[in-house]
């Protein structure tokens, strides 16, 4: 089996007691206490009035964690394919649009309806940022992390290029939550590369490997996205807020795993790539 | 200097402001005779639709917002509330 | 299906689904209600999936990923299912008959059909399958960019082989969803047609085997996919993506548009697209590249569409019967010579695919009727 190196060049966080890289890093590595107070929900600036007004918390949050990882890894989002991975996508419009179905169907908001397509987000990011390059937006249920940065590893390996992944999932809503445990919100996103930079933040050695144990998140940081369907991407982020070389293991379906050897070379050393 | 807004066209400008999440912006600010899509407000074709929606259901009018009429119905705020007013259930 | 082709014989009736159908016509699957999943799999019974069953059953698909998945191994062959609503048909049931509690009814109370990974997950589960396993949402180009995905990761040895599928079925959030955007037609849908007046929603599932070798089949010689970056309902009015989708196949493929011989069409009989796409084939082909938009036929089948135009242009390459744009009466002027009414016979060797999708997600299929056309 084939093992690949790619470089996180650029990477980002969000949820309402995480609220930023800045912030989770310190905190997911131990070394600083989570705000107590939790942050709202981001405003997405990157958005004409038009589809500002219109961006629910899915776009919201996901536009957020996608304008700052192409900032940290210092990209024009224009340049960058991207892949937009969410387990439910967005819960609330799902409940609201079940709901109006029951009671008066032919009443239906166009808004909320253009909404609830699973690549909303990935729509208004192309919108916003004026970028053609190709998207994609998938689910794999509780592997969704797992298939989301398996497939911008790939494409970025495929294609020789950096690669933006944005993962999120918020909470459910009305009788929908009684099936799909989800809470609050949480975004995060990586910039991956094959294609190191003096800037980038670690090495990802990766493969693909049958069975595989995953990776647990400590548990004083699973406390903070608890919950939430997209928690599945904290291990992940802890080794990277870590910077102490590691092996992850991330689910990408019942039988098989994503197994990540992360390692933080000395900045400025050629790439393999 | 914008004209004053009568009761039935602010009640219609709040809900414009609400259904559309317009921001920035005050309903009592809105000019009755300032386009509403286009230039002026800047709402485009899917906030049509969603104004219709809005109205129908609360006032009982149905606008069919691609009718080539509805072009002067939507020009301004003024010309949707007479509508409105001239076609609400009792 | 090649029979319905060959005898412009429409998939299309007047919608019947539901409790107060609006007044639109649908490609509705006869059946799907009447099947029966095998026991092991009832916890993913839902319409969705039966239809997803119906297209796993068909034309000995089961069999031959059975051997696909004995031959390369199972977690060695690769699902990449696409799909826009999934099973939200099941979610909207529940709503309806929701218990005094709020609680769903107990036949429904199963987490799995209540996600988008539903059809993923079912595939899977249904098929034995133990490598990557992903569903892909995107809208109306979702069951194209399947192939996309699949061949990078053939390419790159993380599988040997991969299953692709798409499968969308009608529900209540599709039929009064697009029917509060005004995009659906009150008769069935006329694709190009200059007098059009909307999309008529469908529903299908189909499936395909990629493999690295063969000599038998049609080929994926190239594919190109790409960002509007304009507006989340409606197409970028220079057709900018679709465009550059276009090319980004040709060039994969190696080949220039007049080595196309057919092009099956996004063609939803929508104002919008159905302008957009005509002027851009016009545009870039010359005139001997035959077109058509085959949704006259099957409808919008959305998640679908991919695999379901796929499959005929897959028919196209075999048969050399090029179906033509069923329900098509007069064309709008900005066709150019290229989209055609009436079915044609032709020696296609090299043909195109196009998905278009809501929230300006484009991607072009390129086929060739076999290894060495």
């Amino acid at each position: 089996m084939s093992t690949f190196t790619a470089y996180v060049n650029g990477v980002s966080f969000w949820a309402p007691r995480l609220p930023g890289w800045q912030i989770a890093a310190p905190v997911l590595r131990g070394e600083a206490v989570a705000p107590l107070q939790p942050a709202t929900r981001p405003v997405p600036t990157l958005l004409g009035p038009t589809e500002r007004r219109r961006a629910p918390d899915t776009v919201a949050i996901a536009l957020e964690v996608a304008s700052r990882a192409c900032e940290s890894a210092g990209v024009d989002p224009q340049q960058l394919p991207s892949v937009f991975a969410s387990t439910h996508g967005d819960l609330a419009i799902s409940d609201y649009m079940s709901e109006t179905l029951v009671r008066t169907p032919t009443l239906l908001s166009p808004i909320r309806f253009h909404n609830s397509v699973h690549n909303a987000a990935a729509g208004y990011w192309t919108i916003g940022t004026g970028c053609h390059e190709p998207y994609t937006a998938l689910t794999a249920y509780e592997d969704t992390f797992g298939e989301g940065l398996l497939e911008a590893l790939a494409q970025a390996a495929c294609g020789d290029r950096a690669t933006l992944l944005v993962a999120y999932d918020i909470e459910a809503r009305g009788p929908l939550a009684t099936m799909v445990s989800s809470r609050g919100l949480v975004g995060a996103g990586v910039v991956v590369s094959p294609h190191a930079q003096t800037s980038s933040l670690a090495r990802v050695r990766w493969r693909t490997t049958q069975g595989g144990a995953r990776t647990v998140a400590l548990q004083s940081n699973a406390e903070l996205v608890a919950g939430n369907a997209m928690a599945t991407c904290l291990p992940f982020f802890e080794a990277l807020a870590r910077a102490e070389p590691r092996t992850v293991c991330v689910g990408l379906s019942p039988s098989l795993a994503l197994e990540l050897d992360i390692d933080f070379p000395a900045a400025g050393c050629a790439d393999e790539g | 200097m914008a004209a004053p807004q009568t009761p039935e066209q602010k009640e219609l400008a709040e809900l414009i402001v609400a259904a559309l999440n317009l921001e920035g912006i005050e309903p009592q600010d809105i000019d009755p005779d300032a386009a509403l899509f286009g230039a002026g407000l800047g709402l485009d074709s899917i906030d049509a639709l969603e104004l219709a929606l809005e109205i129908s259901k609360r006032y009982g009018v149905q606008l069919k917002a691609d009718d080539e009429d509805n072009k002067r119905t939507f020009a301004s705020l003024r010309a949707l509330s007479d509508f409105v007013q001239q076609n609400r259930a009792a | 299906m090649a029979a319905a082709l060959r005898e412009r014989r429409s998939g299309l009736r007047p919608n019947d689904f539901g409790e107060s159908p609006l007044p639109t016509w649908i490609g509705r699957v006869p059946g799907i209600e009447a099947v029966a999943l095998p026991r092991r799999l009832a916890d993913w019974d839902c319409r969705n999936n039966r239809l997803a069953w119906l297209a796993l059953t068909a034309d000995g698909f089961l069999e031959r990923a059975a051997a696909a998945r004995i031959h390369y191994g199972a977690d060695r062959v690769a699902l990449v299912m696409g799909t826009s609503t999934s099973s939200i048909g099941a979610t909207e049931e529940a709503y309806r008959r929701l218990l005094p509690d709020g609680r769903y009814p107990a036949d429904l109370r199963r987490p799995i059909v209540h996600t988008p990974h539903s059809l993923g997950d079912f595939v899977r589960a249904a098929l034995g399958l133990e490598g990557v396993v992903v569903t892909v949402a995107t809208a109306c180009s979702s069951s194209a960019k399947i192939f996309a995905q699949a061949e990078r990761l053939i390419r790159l040895g993380l599988a040997d082989a991969a299953i692709v599928g798409g499968v969308d079925s009608l529900c209540g959030s599709i039929l009064f969803g697009f029917n509060s955007l005004e995009l659906v037609s009150p008769e069935p849908c006329r694709p190009f047609d200059r007098a059009r007046r909307g999309i008529s929603l469908g529903e299908a599932g189909g499936f395909a085997l990629l493999e690295r070798d063969g000599e038998v089949g049609p080929w994926l010689l190239g594919y190109g996919e790409s960002s509007d970056a304009h507006h989340m309902s409606s197409p970028h009015p220079e057709g900018y993506g679709a465009r550059r989708a276009i090319q980004d196949a040709l060039t994969r493929a190696n080949l220039t548009p007049d080595a196309i011989d057919y092009i099956n069409l996004h063609g939803t009989a929508s104002q919008k697209n159905d302008e957009v796409e005509a002027g851009l084939v016009a545009g870039m082909f010359p005139a001997r590249t035959l077109a058509s938009s085959t949704k006259g036929w099957t409808g919008h089948t959305l998640g679908a569409a991919g695999i379901v135009e796929a499959v005929i242009t897959f028919l196209t390459l075999q048969t050399g019967l090029v179906p033509g744009t069923l329900n098509a009466q007069e064309l709008d002027p900005a066709c150019g010579p290229q989209i055609r009414i009436h079915n044609e016979s032709a020696d296609v060797r090299f043909a195109l695919s196009n998905s278009f999708g809501f929230g300006g997600s484009n991607c072009s299929l390129l086929f060739a009727r076999a290894r060495h056309a």
